[in-house]
């Protein structure tokens, strides 16, 4: 009896058991299945929406690819007393194929250039009104994305022969699976990324509205265009890039406050801000998400890594209100707000492009060289000057823009050495040392990709 | 084998038969230690079907044949005693077994005695547990059992502890083992919040439990199917026993200190050194100017900058100078330190009730400044006849463990970064009479550039980082004797965690925190685990020869974890610490996972003649984590054993006691993969106030089970009279499908993918030896030596190289260290030099050197897996005092330095107090030294090369106890039954070749399968000595 009883307890624990393997059937809960994620115009919004995120990575365009950038060109005028490794090789020049920020810029971009490319490749479910501005700000956001690799992975476009020097990978369609030797790109040749940056950057103007938030607006689209036109050496076309956003009227250059602060820059308190009338296009950080990785090596208030040495302070001319923007201790201010938006595109910067690429055509597209150049100066308090040359068109740039990620760039789109503008000296512009290595486990993943020269 | 037939039916027929003539014989069995009487001791008629088991108090009835005229006493842990009937009477005083052969050994599912284990299980009883005053029950285990690798990551209390059973058998799935407690699998999640895993074992109070059994091999562990490749640890609590009802008490305390400390640079010798590194900075200033720079300007400035620099970091003064500041900054990374723990339980029982109750308090303060652990718990095993045929009984305990603790490794808030501040930096800054780094008179707020990096003294008086953990383990249990030798058992369990951690860091802290007016964080998760195990026992003999003992059953799991979390800034002030009061709410979270697994599994012991053993297992499992194409996997097991001694050939032996020659072979599982492994997922991220989504991991709907094909054979003996038993056991372990996160071209937008690629291999030899080495009325003195070799190699991974520094790469073991072959400093000019190492055209290496990093290839720098590893016990027993020496030991790794970019740089990576032998840095042309120039933030020699590595091998004198036991006749004049006082040393000393705090170190932000034996600041093993009491009523 009791042997019965057991048995059949037994069995029909057995029995629940099988209906057990349904509860094998689980669900995540902070993630969704990536045939579900793509469904609505909404759900393709929050992707493009994901992938500004992934663009404002830490070592993207959350700063790290410009501090980076800085601290290649420095040639005496900045100290370095970091202990992060990695940038310390970068200060140095002596950058292992492995070293960690190198590494991440390369892929926290890819992920981003992925993101992007979901995004195009889901606008079939956009709603109508809405098309133009996704298809534009994804292609904006794969542009930039792009230009910033070809010109820290590669050689500069004035270094040999652009269609002959190896750019960087690039990647148009979204990977939804792995696909073996299919994903082992080559690297597509330098003329060949531009090509594409600029296609992308055109299309997004196009497309883009006027009126965006914070997100691309057609003059970010510009605004990039000019930079990247600059960058090979197109005056005519970076000119007039530049003077579109100018003459869109949208934008207008902040002043100094009280304290001689230019607004900018300003800083109060960490906290949220909005974009200053000055941002074209800026990197939000807010208290729960983004990063400003300048903040993080530049700032007193983060690790205070980089100091200012002489050599940079007699760049100003002693009346010069930008001088603020350095402390008594000799670090920079400029971004001092940890939860300061990373200011990517600034009107300023597109009044040095019109003047530079004006001057350099012996042009007045827009206005006079000099008139440009004044809008930069008064605003930092400097007396206007009659007349420009070349040289102080450079300089109120390099002053300008200074530690914002510029000075490799236009190192080697000038085609001068390290130290030009501290009074000579330092490496080539086109030195191999000037070019981030190709990532190491990169490398080894793909047989196809080739490694750059020195490294 | 007609034999074998006849005896089964005959065995079967006359089972009914032999009644015949029958007389009843009564008697008493005790223990002839303490001539208490002894229950459930089973009395059989030689050569008689009959057997009953004793009463409460030792007393027996038995009805047997009038024929039979002995009888057989046999007792688990007692020898077995035939006694002759004399006048209807049988009593016996049974005396304590000493060979091990008789020892019972929790398997899976069941229980076995020691001489019929055919697989490999090692046990560690509750004698070498109890008292071991360390906060988790891992450390009393370290050298007690072969082929068990313990390690603690570093001496910060109630964080992760590295068991490696037999080796590494995943690259990246888990590879710890899995815990069972009295039948139910443990959770062992991570929930720390800062980086450094923390030890959710160190839940369990050590008290409690009776033994430890490691199931090594695939045999023994593949009834635990898909989670056995890493082995499979038991852990039984106590019982009580039917008898006088027992109360103890227990008591000690003691102090801990650092098991070491390193030697830095003094005020003297750190301004001399970075004076001689700024002149090397100038030289290294003027190259590429092209004359533009001259040496002596450079030499100005560059001594301009120090100088200036020596005086902040010498509170704005110059008494640098004069070193009239010479602060040890080391000796402010620990405090005292001391540990007490409080012990009471009840035990005791009848013939149909046992019970036992036991509490405990344990108080624990760390070594390093604001660690502290505290910890109570209780628990109640009981367990009651209904019927005879069916007992029911519970297993219940709770805990709360409150642990105060300290950032992880990698911050510079952990205590042990305070050794990068210089030594010319008073701990008061006199400007302000406040800590140095608290106030900045300037601004008004916390310095941003004094000291030389953030003091962690700010983080000891400013912060609090609180983590309670409350957990409840149970499970509820009832086995009935269906028929004759056939049981029921069923069990459901529950594992239950609630933990809170509660972080505020104030004003003060703001450097570290990167916010300036206080940060909070506050987490909750809960972890539900739930198990049930149902299964049959059928237990049978066969004539006089076949002994089978089969078990089948199945087992349901499934896990759920919830967790919530924020953050907040902006306190009004530091008297605010709870997150409703900070201004800025910055983060919050809530999150849930779970899994769950579906199991069905069945043994066969079949006993031939007492002496051919063989043991088949299988287990068949479900689980959440795997794609749907490969939900489910088997698990196979088979063994063999041969007591070779009870054959004829051997049987008259004089030296041999016993011989047994086991094999087994089997297949057991892993699947320690994150829940959603196979999934291709987005996940949320969010944009300027927007929410967004990504791509987050992409689909292998394939994936399933890495498995693990083990083969181990191995012989037990014992010889001289039994007093020396022997176990030698080899073993190879092969595991396929590796789950292993590969890496993608990262174009694809993805870094990794986990798939089923690779293989490994393990094989090793583990060998045991016990001996009584003097067995006299007064005088004992046991011996216990256990050694084990594992070779790890990696066979397989696709042609992937996982890591940088260790690394997981082919034909190599696991987590090996790879990097720069070092060579020292040029003697022309003080750079650092490295070993090229690049193959030349004919095969052979490149031996030249390079200053250029970039040009040397990176080749083995080391291993951080031992050769073998050892313990060494021994134990003297004179009248009441008994002493026991345990010696522990790792040998043949090696210990990367990861802190040695900083504080062993040729002060080339900055103002970090350099370790002593920087000293030896070259000065001049012609200087051979390995060393490089020191040069002021020109990192001369700090990239990852074999400058930082050291032999890690270690032998410890892991624990030693001197006891007294009163005497019977003191005892019962005190109206007491037992005491014993006792001074007990953990880690009392070590000696090794490494010159960091403790070689048993592995850097606790980073520690992985892969990252392994790295040094980075980590807090020293606890060096402890405590006074304990024990008393019995």
């Amino acid at each position: 009896m009791k042997s019965n009883i057991f048995s059949l307890l037994f069995l029909t624990a057995t029995i629940l058991f099988l209906g057990c393997s349904k509860e094998l059937d689980t669900t995540p809960y902070s993630n969704i299945d990536q045939n579900n994620a793509l469904k609505t115009s909404s759900d393709v919004e929050g992707l493009l929406v994901g992938s500004y995120a992934d663009l404002g990575a830490t070592d993207l365009y959350g700063g790290g690819a410009f501090v980076t950038a800085d601290l290649l060109a420095d040639f005496n005028e900045i100290s370095w007393s970091g202990t992060y490794q990695g940038m310390t090789q970068i200060k140095n020049k002596a950058i292992p194929v492995d070293n960690a920020f190198t590494q991440d810029t390369w892929t926290e971009a890819y992920k981003a250039i992925n993101d992007v490319n979901n995004v195009l490749s889901a606008l079939s479910v956009v709603t109508a009104a809405k098309k133009d501005k996704v298809e534009g700000e994804a292609k904006f956001i794969r542009a930039c994305i792009y230009f910033e690799l070809v010109r820290l992975y590669a050689k500069a476009w004035n270094d040999g022969n652009p269609a002959a020097n190896d750019g960087v990978p690039i990647k148009l369609t979204p990977t939804v699976e792995l696909s073996g030797s299919a994903d082992q790109l080559l690297r597509d040749k330098v003329s060949v990324v531009y090509a594409q940056v600029i296609k992308d950057l055109t299309e997004a103007e196009a497309l883009l509205p006027e009126s965006n938030g914070f997100f691309a607006t057609n003059a970010s689209a510009a605004g990039m265009l000019a930079r990247v036109y600059l960058q090979k050496g197109d005056y005519a076309n970076a000119r007039d890039a530049a003077d579109r956003v100018i003459e869109s009227g949208n934008y207008k250059l902040t002043q100094a406050n009280a304290d001689d602060i230019i607004e900018e820059f300003l800083y109060t308190r960490a906290k949220a801000e909005d974009n200053t009338t000055e941002d074209i296009f800026a990197i939000q950080v807010t208290t729960t998400a983004g990063v400003n990785t300048f903040q993080t090596f530049y700032s007193e208030l983060g690790r205070n890594d980089i100091s200012i040495k002489d050599a940079h302070y007699d760049l100003y001319e002693p009346d010069d209100l930008r001088l603020n923007l350095i402390s008594s201790d000799g670090y920079v201010t400029k971004f001092d707000n940890v939860y300061g938006n990373v200011h990517i595109i600034r009107l300023s910067e597109m009044y040095l492009i019109r003047a530079e690429a004006n001057f350099r055509s012996n042009t007045t597209t827009g206005a006079e060289p000099v008139d440009d150049i004044n809008m930069v100066r008064e605003r930092a308090g400097l007396d206007a000057l009659a007349a420009v040359t070349l040289a102080d068109i450079l300089k109120e740039r390099k002053i300008e823009l200074s530690f914002e990620g510029f000075n490799l760039h236009d190192i080697k789109r000038l085609g001068v050495s390290t130290g030009y503008f501290t009074g000579g000296g330092g490496l080539p512009f086109d030195s191999p040392k000037l070019i981030f290595p190709i990532p190491k486990r990169d490398i080894l993943v793909n047989p196809n990709l080739s490694q750059n020269e020195g490294y | 084998m007609k034999k074998i037939s006849f005896y089964l039916v005959f065995g079967i027929l006359c089972a009914n038969i032999v009644l015949a003539q029958t007389r009843e014989i009564t008697g008493k069995v005790t223990d002839a230690k303490d001539g208490a009487g002894l229950s459930g001791v089973t009395v059989s008629g030689k050569n008689d079907q009959s057997s009953t088991i004793t009463g409460t108090d030792g007393t027996f009835t038995l009805k047997i044949s009038s024929k039979t005229t002995a009888v057989i006493f046999s007792y688990v842990g007692y020898k077995t005693t035939e006694v002759k009937i004399n006048d209807g009477q049988a009593n016996i005083a049974l005396v304590q077994g000493d060979n091990q052969l008789a020892e019972v050994v929790v398997v899976g599912y069941g229980t076995k005695i020691r001489r019929d284990v055919t697989g490999s299980i090692a046990k560690v009883a509750a004698k070498e547990l109890n008292n071991t005053p360390v906060t988790s029950f891992e450390s009393a285990i370290q050298g007690r059992a072969a082929g068990v690798l313990v390690s603690q990551q570093n001496g910060k209390l109630g964080q992760g502890i590295n068991i490696r059973i037999r080796g590494s058998a995943s690259v990246t799935a888990g590879n710890e083992p899995l815990y069972v407690i009295d039948g139910i699998p443990l959770q062992n999640t991570d929930l720390s919040g800062n980086g450094a895993t923390t030890n959710s074992l160190a839940d369990i109070n050590i008290n409690d439990i009776e033994s430890i059994e490691i199931l090594k091999d695939a045999s023994a562990a593949a009834i635990y199917g898909s989670r056995g490749s890493n082995g499979v640890v038991l852990i039984t609590t106590k019982k009580g026993k039917a008898g006088k009802s027992k109360i103890e008490f227990g008591y000690y305390t003691g102090t801990q200190k650092p098991t070491g400390k390193r030697e830095f640079l003094n005020a003297k010798e750190y301004v001399d050194y970075f004076t001689q590194a700024a002149a090397g900075a100038a030289a290294q200033d003027t190259i590429g100017s092209n004359g533009s720079y001259l040496y002596e300007d450079a030499l100005i400035d560059e001594m301009d900058y120090l100088n200036s620099r020596l005086t902040r970091y010498s509170a704005g003064n110059e008494d640098w100078k004069t070193q009239k500041v010479n602060t040890n900054w080391q000796d402010q990374a620990f405090q005292d330190a001391p540990i007490s723990q409080y012990d009471l339980n009840f035990s005791g029982g009848t013939d149909k009730t046992t019970f036992y109750m036991g509490g405990q308090y344990l108080d624990q303060t760390g070594i390093v400044r604001r660690n502290s652990l505290k910890r109570y718990s209780g628990r109640l095993n009981l367990e009651h006849k209904v019927r005879d045929w069916l007992s029911v009984g519970v297993n219940m305990s709770f805990a709360r463990t409150f642990n105060k603790r300290v950032s992880n490794d990698n911050a510079f808030s952990t205590p042990l970064q305070i050794v990068a501040l210089s030594p010319i930096t008073p701990l008061i800054d006199p400007r302000t009479g406040l800590t140095s780094g608290a106030l900045d008179l300037n601004t008004g707020n916390p310095n941003t550039n004094y000291p030389v990096y953030y003091n962690p003294v700010l983080s000891v008086e400013n912060t609090k980082y609180n983590t309670v953990v409350n957990r409840t383990i149970g499970n509820l249990f009832a086995s009935a004797n269906i028929a004759k030798g056939l049981t029921f058992r069923t069990e459901f369990g529950m594992d239950q965690l609630n933990q809170n951690e509660d972080n505020f860091a104030g004003r003060l802290t703001a450097r570290n925190q990167g916010v300036p007016n206080g940060a909070g964080y506050n987490s909750s998760d809960q972890i539900l685990n739930v198990n049930t195990n149902n299964f049959l026992r059928y237990v049978t003999t066969f004539g006089q020869a076949s002994d089978f003992d089969v078990v089948a059953g199945t087992s349901f799991q499934k896990y759920q974890l919830t967790s919530n979390s924020a953050s907040a800034e902006e306190f009004p002030s530091d008297s605010y610490k709870k997150l409703s009061a900070g201004a800025s709410k910055t983060a919050a979270t809530s999150s849930a996972t779970d899994w769950a697994l579906l199991s069905y599994f069945a043994r066969a012991n079949y006993k031939f003649k007492d002496r051919y053993l063989l043991s088949v297992s299988g287990r068949y499992d479900g689980s959440s984590r795997f794609g749907a194409n490969n939900r489910y996997g088997f698990f196979p097991a088979v063994s063999v054993g041969w007591i070779m001694s009870d054959e004829e050939f051997l049987k008259n032996s004089t030296w041999l006691s016993f011989l047994k020659l086991k094999a087994s072979y089997g297949l057991t599982g892993n699947s320690e993969i994150s829940n959603y492994a196979s999934r291709g997922l987005y996940g949320a991220n969010a944009y300027g106030g927007f929410g967004g989504q990504v791509p987050t991991q992409l689909p292998n709907p394939d994936l399933k089970w890495e498995s693990t094909a083990s083969l181990d054979v191995g012989i037990e003996a014992s010889v001289i009279d039994k007093r020396v038993t022997i176990e030698v056991d080899y073993y190879q372990r092969q595991t396929r499908d590796l789950l292993l996160s590969v890496n993608v071209p990262s174009t694809t937008g993805f870094l990794s993918k986990i798939q089923n690629v690779g293989k490994l291999e393990n094989k090793g030899v583990e060998f045991t030896i016990n001996s009584a080495n003097v067995v006299t009325k007064n005088f004992r003195w046991s011996t216990n030596l256990n050694f084990a070799a594992n070779r790890n190699k990696i066979t397989n991974l696709g042609g992937q190289q996982i890591g940088t520094l260790n690394r997981a790469q082919e034909g190599e073991p696991l987590g090996v260290f790879y990097a720069k072959e070092f060579a020292g400093a040029d003697p022309a000019n003080g750079d650092a030099l490295y070993v090229r190492n690049s193959l030349n055209s004919d095969g052979s290496k490149d031996r030249t050197t390079t200053n250029d990093v970039n040009e040397a290839a990176d080749v083995r720098i080391g291993n951080p897996n031992p050769d073998f590893i050892y313990g060494f016990g021994n134990t003297f027993t004179y009248k009441g005092l008994d002493l026991d020496v345990l010696l522990q030991g790792v040998s043949g790794n090696d210990i990367f330095n990861g802190g040695g970019q900083y504080m062993s740089a040729s002060g080339s990576n900055g103002f970090d107090n350099q370790t002593r032998d920087q000293l030896n840095a070259w000065k001049k042309p012609g200087d051979i030294t390995m060393v490089p120039e020191a040069r002021l933030f020109y990192a001369n020699g700090t990239d990852n090369s074999s400058r930082y590595i050291s032999d890690g091998s270690y032998l410890r004198v892991k624990a030693i106890t001197l006891g007294y036991n009163l005497s019977p006749k003191l005892l019962s004049a005190l109206h007491i039954d037992r005491a014993r006082f006792y001074v007990r040393a953990q880690n009392l000393f070590t000696i090794t070749k490494y010159k960091g705090w403790d070689p048993e170190v592995n850097a606790d932000y980073q520690a992985t399968n892969i990252d392994q034996g790295v040094d980075f600041y980590s807090a020293p093993q606890l060096k402890t000595i405590v006074f304990g009491i024990n008393i019995g009523l």
